[in-house]
């Protein structure tokens, strides 16, 4: 008989709904708009509304003052994009990310793969190699200044007593971008660390003791059991690593100012210096546009390519390295 | 290699490694106890003498201390408004399905790839319009809105390991979405939250441009922008500095290793892919 | 209810908070201090004197003034240099600027005149400007009318060490460029370093860059190029090759490109510590010299002083001068004390008292007597019988302008580009304006 079918699939498919489900459906939007309005209210106030003014500002030429009435449209990037500082700061971005994804975050890596072991005064090391992520950049940039002053610092003392003269390689344009990475890494590297230590911690130790007791070695274990299993750490790792890279301006500034001749120069240091110094904040807030769509650009390729496989396809990230 | 031979190149690799780090903050310290003097002639050893007048100069001076107080109460404040706002919003971005859910998403994402100093100008006048200038929510603010990002992130993806037969279960015993959010979510994320309120501490505590232009009553100034004092038009008192520098560390570094071991926690409950 | 925020009233509500930014841009346009003359007011002095000596000088000013004047509170800001020009460039931008406020002059204060922030006291100080050096009063003169006023101005010149000139075989001082070589190649055969200079810093370079262009080409090339907006010229770019010269006898301390001017092992330390013969710095050179360096003295009497050497076949007089100091800016909405209150940290005895403390050379000309440093007696007395004055290039000129030379001559020290390659980057930054 026809009466066993369910009343339920007798309602016809009308847009509004009734009854107790309708009433449960309308609640819980209210609930979703109820919580999400302080976080999109102050976002929207005071993150997004400043975005957008620099977005409309990076159109004109503007000194700063009054309103903004010279249009000049797509100048100032195909400005940028013109200028060999904007374009060496490009590919010192490219230089710094390449050096970190091989060198600073492998060594990272392996630390804590290394303080992974049962160790007594792990939790110290832990500690110690995590702090200069808490101090400033400021304070750091003022640290290694002295460390790495010629004829006085610690850097000059150890070079000089290894043979080697390294009191001027914050002087030689050749060699500051390098010395401004080890800053970075000293700085950054035990953020990463404690990423990979709680990525690691969540795979069972069993299966890469099964791995050694069927016969592989412990580096085999590593490479084909763990590793793979690191991936998402991994990957969030790189990503945040990349967007820290691009954004690098404080330690910058104060460490070398960009110098010497641009050598050491990031695009927030050449945003800072035409937007405060040169009073040319049309250009200033064009660069800024740039920095944040190339950003942006990377985020949702890498979301889309290579996070895939770990997400539901939305931005997931750990901190942010600043 | 025995365990023990493992034990021991373990850690000294460890220890090697730990005075990279710690051997620059050293030079630091030791630094605050020198005069420019010996700053130029003796950089790398013991100071001789030992100059005690920075360090005690900073400490007995009042204006330190008030500032101190500053940077705490925005630094915390801070902390509060940015973590409670975005515990509300990541709450509904992992456990509700709705419409533009993952567009709104990634407009908070987004927020995390624009350079701060960019949006100072039209912050300013904006804050000026809102009467929030030398105000500590002028500070406190700004700050939370640009903390959101990175904190609803985490946080999203840590509300989202909770199991839904919790929330289930909670429902059935009559609990609304509020109720379950207050009493049952957030007790159980609490290493989530201790990480991002550890983030949002620190982040505040060396903000430097923000203070600088917000606060023009020198009452207000933290300790990043008090460090100025030391610095003249044309030289600094680096001695001075370093000292300052250094004791402005000791809060972030205490506030850290207290909440340490609730850090790698929360980072642990996230990073599951 | 809806069941999502739509993108577009999401836009909207940006749109809306973009605008009302915007319209708060435009700050409010009461002109003029509204406040009556003798009623209550409050005056934002912000200043760069952070430290010793002036900074408790100015304090004690201020609270002189506040005892005399019942009605009027000051509201005193000091600021480190780059701070302040961070926080006045945000102030300003949004149309806020303190009522009394540090100013070099030149093209930033022109800026600010453009903008509408800075008052014309012309009138004002008509009755007392006359008591201040009248090449003091040059880089605060916009077209014709009086928008700051100096309290410190002095000259660059170069510093040197009597001793380490003597070593080296150096007996006189050298007045032409020839000259100056050929002491940098003796200074330098003995094995002392002949010249500091903190090339991290930029602005120490400019000054050699800016010299040799007034000797070769008169205080006329300055000024016309700034109208014409063209460095491009034979004597800009004799000025860069005259100084590639000078660059190629690698006369700079080691590392000099990463080295700051007041640091411990800066610029000013290394002469003050005796670890070079000369450098070429403004009136400030021996305080900082004194306090960077390792016996707190510097090196007392051995110092001396003697200005830019002329170069042969040139233009410039070895009179002119290249310099700058330090003013005060009257901010449009400034309470009417504020005029007040500049008259009296000018006048004779307030100008005395700033002398007396080494750290101003004043410029009210009754105040010369004050100056107690023998060296800085010599800078000031040079300078009140200078022929010609020209500020700073990265101040006199549109701040971009400014900021590229400081580029340009840093990159042409650090052989990164040629004499006549700096000059066309100079330019077009100068054309863009």
């Amino acid at each position: 008989m026809l009466t066993t079918t369910p009343p339920v699939a007798a309602v016809p498919a009308v847009p509004r709904p009734r009854g107790r489900r309708a009433r449960l459906r309308r609640g819980r939007l209210a609930t979703v708009a109820v919580f999400l309005a302080p976080a999109l209210a102050l976002f929207l106030l005071l993150v997004v509304a400043p975005i957008l003014v620099a977005g409309y500002a990076s159109a004109y030429k503007w000194n700063g003052f009054g309103l903004p009435e010279n249009f000049v449209g797509l100048d100032n990037f195909t400005r940028a994009f013109g200028d060999p500082t904007f374009r060496g700061d490009l590919w010192r971005a490219l230089v710094l990310i390449g050096l970190s994804l091989v060198v600073q975050l492998p060594v990272a890596l392996a630390l804590a793969m290394l303080l992974n072991q049962p160790l007594k005064g792990r939790g110290v090391y832990r500690l110690i190699f995590f702090a200069p992520y808490v101090l400033s950049e400021v304070t750091t940039a003022v640290l290694f200044t002295l460390v790495f002053s010629p004829n006085r610092g610690l850097g000059d003392g150890l070079a000089r007593w290894l043979g080697a003269d390294a009191g001027t390689i914050f002087a030689d344009p050749d060699t500051v971008l390098f010395a401004l990475f080890l800053v970075i890494s000293w700085k950054y590297f035990g953020f990463h660390m404690v990423l990979y230590l709680a990525g690691r911690q969540n795979i069972p130790r069993e299966l890469s003791e099964a791995a050694i007791t069927d016969g592989a070695s412990a580096w085999q274990a590593f490479r084909h059991i763990t590793l793979p299993l690191l991936g998402p750490t991994i990957r969030v790792s790189v990503f945040l690593s990349v967007i820290g890279t691009v954004q690098l301006f404080d330690m910058v500034w104060v460490l070398t100012g960009g110098g010497p001749i641009h050598a050491s120069e990031t695009m927030a240091v050449t945003m800072y210096q035409y937007g405060f110094r040169r009073f040319e904040v049309g250009y200033a807030s064009a660069i800024s546009i740039i920095m944040f769509v190339l950003s942006f650009a990377f985020a949702l390729f890498y979301q889309r390519v290579v996070m895939r496989r770990d997400t539901e396809g939305a931005i997931t990230t750990r901190g942010v390295q600043r | 290699m025995t365990t023990s031979t493992r034990r021991l190149t373990l850690h000294l690799v460890s220890i090697v490694i730990g005075a990279l780090i710690v051997v620059p903050v050293l030079f630091g310290v030791l630094g605050g106890f020198k005069d420019n003097g010996q700053l130029a002639t003796n950089p790398l050893g013991l100071p001789d003498p030992w100059v005690t007048g920075n360090y005690t100069g900073i400490l007995g001076d009042g204006v330190f201390w008030r500032q101190l107080a500053n940077s705490t109460l925005i630094a915390v404040a801070t902390a509060l408004v940015v973590v409670g706002a975005s515990a509300m919003a990541a709450f509904v971005f992992a456990r509700f399905a709705f419409r533009g859910r993952e567009a709104l998403f990634t407009l908070f994402a987004a927020g995390l790839m624009f350079p701060f100093a960019v949006a100072i100008l039209p912050l300013f006048v904006l804050l000026r319009t809102m009467g929030l200038l030398d105000n500590p929510l002028g500070v406190i603010l700004p700050q939370a809105a640009f903390g959101l990002p990175v904190t609803i992130i985490i946080l999203r993806q840590f509300f989202r390991t909770i199991p839904a037969e919790v929330e289930e279960a909670a429902t059935l015993d009559g609990c609304n979405p509020a109720g379950f959010f207050w009493r049952i979510l957030l007790p159980m994320a609490r290493p989530a939250l201790a990480t991002v309120s550890v983030l949002a501490v620190v982040t505040s505590w060396n903000n430097f441009m923000l203070p600088l232009v917000v606060f023009t009553d020198q009452n207000w100034w933290t300790l990043p922008v008090g460090v100025q004092a030391f610095q003249g038009q044309y030289s600094d008192d680096t001695a001075r500095v370093l000292a300052y520098v250094v004791i402005s560390m000791v809060p972030a570094l205490g506030f850290y290793a207290v909440a340490e071991r609730q850090l790698v926690g929360g980072l642990a409950g996230g990073v599951k892919g | 209810m809806t069941a999502h925020l739509s993108r577009r009233s999401l836009l909207g509500l940006a749109g809306l908070g973009a605008g009302a930014v915007l319209l708060g841009a435009c700050g409010d346009d009461d002109g003029g201090g509204s406040a009556a003359p003798d009623g209550p007011q409050t005056i934002n002095w912000w200043h760069i004197q952070n430290t010793e000596p002036m900074l408790p000088v100015w304090a004690a000013m201020a609270k002189e003034y506040e005892t005399a004047h019942t009605n009027v509170k000051i509201a005193i800001q000091p600021l480190e240099n780059e701070a302040f020009k961070t926080k006045l460039t945000t102030a300003t931008q949004a149309g806020s600027p303190p009522d009394l406020f540090q100013s070099w002059g030149g093209g930033v204060l022109r800026q600010q005149v453009d903008a509408g922030l800075v008052k014309d006291i012309t009138d004002d100080v008509q009755p007392w400007v006359g008591t201040l050096l009248p090449a003091a009063m040059q880089p605060y003169t916009i077209d014709g009318r009086i928008y700051g006023v100096p309290f410190d101005i002095g000259m660059v010149g170069f510093w040197y060490n009597k001793d380490l000139f003597e070593k080296a075989g150096v007996t006189a001082a050298p007045t032409t460029w020839a000259q100056l070589l050929e002491a940098v190649g003796k200074i330098k055969g003995a094995g002392t370093v002949p010249i500091a200079l903190a090339g991290k810093e930029k602005w120490p370079g400019h000054y050699y860059w800016a010299y040799l262009a007034m000797r070769i080409g008169g205080l006329e090339a300055l000024q016309r190029a700034a109208g014409d907006k063209n460095f491009d010229t034979p004597d800009f770019i004799a000025a860069g090759e005259r100084l590639k010269e000078l660059v190629d006898l690698q006369p700079f301390q080691k590392g000099f490109l990463g080295a700051e001017y007041g640091s411990p092992d800066g610029q000013a330390a290394t002469m003050g510590n005796g670890g070079a013969a000369m450098e070429l710095m403004g009136q400030w050179a021996p305080a900082v010299q004194g306090s960077s360096s390792t016996s707190k003295k510097g090196i007392g009497d051995k110092l001396g002083f003697f200005t830019f050497p002329t170069v042969d076949g040139g233009k410039g007089s070895a009179g002119d001068a290249f310099g700058g100091g330090n003013g005060f800016a009257v901010g449009r909405k400034a309470p009417p004390a504020t005029l007040d209150l500049l008259k009296t940290l000018l006048d004779v005895d307030h100008q005395r008292r700033s002398a007396a403390t080494g750290g101003v050379l004043p410029t009210a000309k009754d105040a010369a007597d004050s100056i107690k440093d023998a060296t800085s007696k010599v800078v000031a007395s040079t300078l009140a019988s200078a022929t010609g004055f020209q500020l700073y290039l990265d101040q006199a000129y549109p701040p971009a302008v400014g900021q590229q030379v400081n580029d340009s001559v840093a990159e042409l020290i650090a052989g990164a580009k040629k004499a006549d390659q700096v000059v066309k980057d100079i330019t077009t930054v100068a054309k863009s304006q």
